[in-house]
């Protein structure tokens, strides 16, 4: 069966290590898998859903991550922050595949789940733990998912500058569509990739195009976290990845929109509750006390 | 003292970005800065202050010059009555100290346990008392614990380089300097919620960017977090930033006095002091409630010591002594932005000071 039929939830681990290593990989929890053609038998026979992986088929995820050129002239000093909302934007419906580095499997299950990607992840053995505790923490906060919210429609002419300007849209919390044509329900439209011979000041004219006014979505306190807003006329869900090494802590949230109120759900730290909560001027702003890997907000709209 | 900057030098078109203040903080009837005592310095000079070879200060002597500069400053024969027309007992106070160039240079450990000892002769308790900084990693090298009572906090604001825990969500100034994602400076939280006081002690420096660095720099710079977003490339906007910072409520209300350590000096490199072929010895405090008086005097200190050492005058603004950073740590003749000693006079224009020197009262004290 193609794999974009599977109604696959979650990320899921890729393993091509021998059957062996099987009582490691129930320790750590795993029932589900991803393995090479061939492999699937072997696996099953192990007692695990295993199914076979097309790795050649799938779209290559870089390893989500923060890379600090502190030698490189740049506008601004912000780290370089390597993720893959963009290409999930771009490519909706294809199958995703990370080679995980030590240290990363838990952020790329997370930044998968957050774009509703179908992604395989082949882990490093030391991220087992982590992973699949990421697996679990996904399983339980997920839930049907909400309409995707972005303001600024892009008409992707598949070139590499645009998936460059894609990618920076997705770097500062610009949050777009790719849509086939004009649609006039966006604030602002991008299609003229003539204009971005220089991505990083397009998408900066992107930005004051559109004026930080209007945008859904914006947080204060880390250059190192992006954001994925859902929600439909009655609730909303704000997903926050953090790329970087260490907890972010007191990450401040604006999210245009009146909501009553909302509940923080993060990735490591259980019981952890929103801060400093308010609604003021079209706006709710909420400060997440510490956020490691992952959380979401799940907001309520209306008054209180 | 000298002259004011020369007009050419100092002529410039700068654009003063869009600020959005916010703040819930009303303005106390009569804010901290300017104060009393606007227009007013107490300049005191003690030759034995400190042992420029050691850089080790004199107590002693220090004590002497405090009590000297604050009966200068309020006329009151009794130093008590002096801090008293401050602080009360029931005053939390925060102690805004300057660390960024430790250990070379910093608020002197000396300078500032003769405050608390001064603040407790008031009948503070040291629980009511906070050293406080922005960077932990600055102020760990100084132990301002050794010179100062049990039960005084010491306390900074970032324990990890960026962290905005500490600071408050909903006082803040906005803009978008160069783009940067980031476009919020939030006032240390404990400023609104726990200080009613604060004492700003900063120390005489040279500053890449805003020219110098004294009291508007310390309480600005050094009460906000994420403002280092104002440079970039050789670009500051410390003109305007520095003003628009230390103007803010509560922090403009609640800080009440200006103690400029100027034991020791940075004369260029600063706000670092990485070497100590950059430091001098102007063995002098100045006391006062303006801050926009006390540094325009240090404007012209540092600039004379500048002249001395065949420097650039810090109100150059021609490209052709710019550099980069290491050509900046080792050459006085490199700087990495055109520097912005203007930002003292567009601070008094927002009303926290007295600029003009004609108007400026120095009463000057030698122990």
């Amino acid at each position: 069966m193609p794999l974009a039929f599977l109604a696959i939830l979650l990320p899921t681990l890729f393993w091509d290590r021998p059957v062996d290593t099987a009582d490691t990989l129930r320790k750590a929890g795993f029932e589900r898998l991803y393995v090479p053609a061939g492999r699937e038998q072997a696996w099953r026979k192990e007692g695990f859903a295993a199914t076979a992986f097309d790795r050649a088929g799938a779209v290559q995820a870089v390893a989500p991550t923060v890379e600090y050129h502190m030698d490189v002239a740049s506008a601004t000093r912000v780290p370089w922050v390597d993720a893959n909302g963009w290409r999930f934007e771009r490519e909706p419906g294809r199958s995703f595949f990370y080679d995980a580095p030590a240290g990363s499997a838990a952020l790329a299950a997370a930044e998968a789940f957050t774009y509703g990607a179908c992604a395989a992840i082949r882990a490093a053995p030391e991220d087992l733990a982590p992973f699949a505790r990421m697996l679990k923490f996904l399983g339980e906060i997920d839930r049907p998912r909400l309409p995707v919210r972005a303001n600024i429609g892009v008409i992707d002419d598949g070139s590499d500058t645009m998936a460059e300007v894609l990618n920076l849209l997705a770097r500062h919390n610009l949050l777009f569509h790719v849509i086939p044509s004009a649609d006039p329900t966006y604030d602002l439209t991008i299609r003229n990739v003539a204009e971005a011979a220089n991505p990083y000041e397009f998408a900066m004219k992107t930005r004051r195009d559109l004026t930080d006014e209007k945008r859904l979505l914006r947080i204060y306190g880390s250059n190192v976290v992006l954001v994925r807003l859902t929600g439909d006329t009655s609730q909303g869900r704000v997903h926050l990845l953090n790329y970087g090494k260490a907890a972010v802590k007191g990450l401040r949230v604006r999210v245009s929109g009146s909501y009553a109120h909302g509940t923080l759900t993060a990735f490591a730290h259980p019981g952890e509750a929103l801060e400093d909560y308010s609604v003021q001027d079209g706006a709710t702003e909420f400060t997440i006390p510490e956020l490691g890997t992952y959380a979401v907000v799940d907001l309520v709209l209306g008054s209180k | 003292m000298a002259a004011a900057a020369p007009a050419a030098l100092a002529a410039t078109d700068r654009k003063v970005p869009k600020y959005r203040v916010v703040s819930h903080y009303q303005p106390a009837a009569q804010p901290g800065m300017p104060g009393p005592y606007p227009g007013q310095v107490a300049s005191v000079h003690a030759e034995k202050c400190i042992d420029a070879a050691t850089e080790k200060p004199d107590a002693a002597v220090v004590r002497e010059m405090m009590a000297r500069g604050m009966q200068a400053l309020t006329g009151d024969a009794d130093v008590r009555d002096a801090w008293a027309r401050f602080i009360t007992p029931a005053d939390v106070v925060g102690i805004k100290v300057n660390c960024s160039g430790a250990p070379g240079i910093m608020s002197s450990p000396v300078v500032v346990a003769e405050i608390v000892r001064n603040l407790a002769a008031v009948g503070v308790k040291p629980d009511s008392i906070w050293i406080y900084e922005r960077f932990e990693d600055q102020v760990e090298t100084v132990h301002y614990d050794r010179y100062v009572p049990q039960g005084v906090h010491i306390w900074t604001a970032e324990t990890r380089r960026g962290s905005a825990e500490s600071y408050d969500p909903a006082t803040y100034v906005e803009t978008a300097f160069f783009d940067e994602d980031d476009t919020r400076s939030n006032l240390i939280r404990l400023v609104g919620t726990r200080f009613t006081k604060i004492i700003n002690v900063p120390n005489m420096k040279d500053h890449g960017a805003a020219g110098v660095t004294g009291c508007l720099k310390n309480i600005a710079y050094g009460n906000f977090s994420n403002v280092a977003r104002s440079h970039s490339g050789s670009v500051t906007n410390t003109y305007s930033f520095i003003g628009t910072l230390a103007a803010v409520e509560p922090l403009r209300s609640r800080t009440v006095l200006q103690v400029m350590d100027g034991l020791r000096g940075v004369w260029h490199g600063g706000p670092f002091s990485p070497s100590r072929k950059f430091r001098f010895y102007p063995k002098r405090m100045l006391f006062g409630t303006d801050p926009v008086a006390i540094d325009r005097l240090l404007l012209d200190i540092i600039d004379d010591k500048r002249k001395a050492e065949h420097a650039v005058s810090v109100w150059d603004r021609s490209a052709k002594y710019l550099g980069g950073d290491d050509d900046h740590r080792n050459n006085p003749n490199v700087n990495p932005f055109v520097r912005e000693p203007g930002h003292i006079e567009y601070a008094g224009q927002l009303g926290l000071g007295v600029y003009d020197l004609a108007k400026i009262k120095v009463t000057s004290v030698e122990v």
